[in-house]
């Protein structure tokens, strides 16, 4: 199997993107095919391999950057490391592609170049969110589509459940719909429309009702669905969180040496509780609803969570989540 | 030409050609995104063998602005 790869894209990016697109290939056996500034990633080659097989290079001096309008910016920037990634999937010279570079970007050229599958209106970004019992959940769509219809949502569902048995092996996923309260009549429009799809479906989905956001780390379901805005809200208030809460017990550790002496007995469960949270560990985040395999992996990856984004890529590919999704979707 | 970007409007958006006119809004009646509108100009450039400029396809509003824009530059 084939990867290409954006080499510029992300806020690490070439070095990080490079070093683990390195470790991908001696890890999972692939060829690769890195996008970006010929000279920048043949340096970073040299210097950290001595090996060069399966790694084609295809020159690409431009950058998308996270200021482009993302439509736009497919269009204008031909000469871009995602756009070239992008249209090595769409002329067959690669089979799938990983992108730590703008999302909205990569989620129009994924739709536009790419292509999406049969009966797929809007491709959705799903994020894996690690969750308390160890597990993560797959939020989508965590932000491609701002509007939403009931039938969206209900493709999010299918799609989410082929890629989590299939991807990470999870036999019947159990799906949740985010909703601001569990009874089946709560919330708008959408969610109850939404819901009374989910019950009624003809597919053996494992619906298991309405969620609420703040249950959502208790690891209760799978697969939560939501509309992109929704989905993005919810997943920025946990990175920030996260982030914040664990930043306000450092200040605290450090305010006296009392509490740095507790500090240090307790390091090791600290420790163990942010690898929980580490993205880096469960890859990126694929957009799903297009005809081949699309990772976004997280702006700020270091090399081992492009690894795991390339990885991810690597089984999406093998294990026919597309046509798995395209043979459903006809089915609902 | 009405009746050829009918025919790829419905089939990108979704609807049926009966439903298009030359009045259909892309925003209000169709309910299309941007990509969605780009994924529509795609389709006619391969189909008309032409390029759309990017600042003619943020003036478009509705199906007949299309058509009136290929008129101009095809015939």
């Amino acid at each position: 199997m084939k990867i290409a790869i954006d080499a510029m894209g992300g806020d690490n990016a070439p070095e990080a993107v490079i070093i683990g697109s390195i470790q991908a290939r001696d890890e999972y056996n692939l060829s690769l095919v890195l996008c970006g500034k010929e000279i920048e990633i043949k340096r970073i080659l040299e210097k950290n391999t001595s090996n060069f097989n399966n790694i084609e290079i295809i020159n690409a001096e431009d950058i998308i950057s996270n200021d482009d309008k993302p439509v736009l910016a497919i269009r204008r920037k031909k000469e871009s490391s995602m756009v070239k990634a992008l249209y090595a999937v769409k002329e067959g010279n690669a089979d799938a592609i990983v992108s730590a570079g703008s999302t909205g970007a990569l989620l129009s050229g994924g739709t536009l170049l790419i292509g999406r599958i049969k009966g797929i209106e809007r491709p959705a970004i799903g994020s894996l969110i690690p969750n308390m019992s160890g597990g993560f959940c797959l939020l989508i769509d965590s932000g491609a589509n701002v509007d939403s219809k009931p039938e969206f949502l209900y493709d999010f569902a299918i799609m989410g459940d082929i890629y989590l048995k299939r991807v990470m092996n999870i036999k019947s996923p159990r799906i949740a719909l985010a909703n601001i309260g569990v009874e089946k009549s709560k919330g708008n429009k959408l969610t109850v429309e939404t819901y009374n799809m989910l019950v009624n479906s003809q597919l053996k989905l494992n619906f298991i009702g309405n969620i609420e956001a703040r249950d959502i780390l208790k690891g209760e379901a799978d697969i939560v669905i939501c509309d992109g805005f929704t989905g993005n809200m919810i997943l920025k208030t946990m990175e920030g969180t996260v982030l914040e809460i664990m930043k306000g017990l450092k200040e605290e550790i450090m305010s006296s040496m009392k509490t740095k002496l507790g500090g240090i007995l307790i390091k090791p469960a600290l420790k163990n509780f942010k690898r929980k949270f580490d993205y880096s560990e469960h890859g990126g985040a694929p957009l799903l609803g297009v005809k081949a395999p699309v990772i976004k992996a997280h702006g700020s990856s270091d090399a081992k969570a492009i690894k795991n984004a390339i990885r991810q890529a690597k089984i999406c590919g093998e294990s026919n989540v597309n046509e798995l999704i395209e043979e459903s979707i006809m089915r609902r | 030409m009405f009746e050829r970007i009918r025919e790829l409007v419905a089939e990108k958006v979704g609807v049926e050609p009966e439903d298009i006119s030359m009045e259909t809004s892309f925003t209000d009646d169709l309910e299309a995104d941007s990509i969605t509108l780009f994924e529509l100009v795609m389709a006619i450039e391969d189909e008309f063998d032409i390029e759309v400029d990017d600042e003619s396809i943020e003036k478009i509003e509705t199906v007949g602005d299309i058509v009136r824009y290929l008129e101009d530059i095809i015939i």
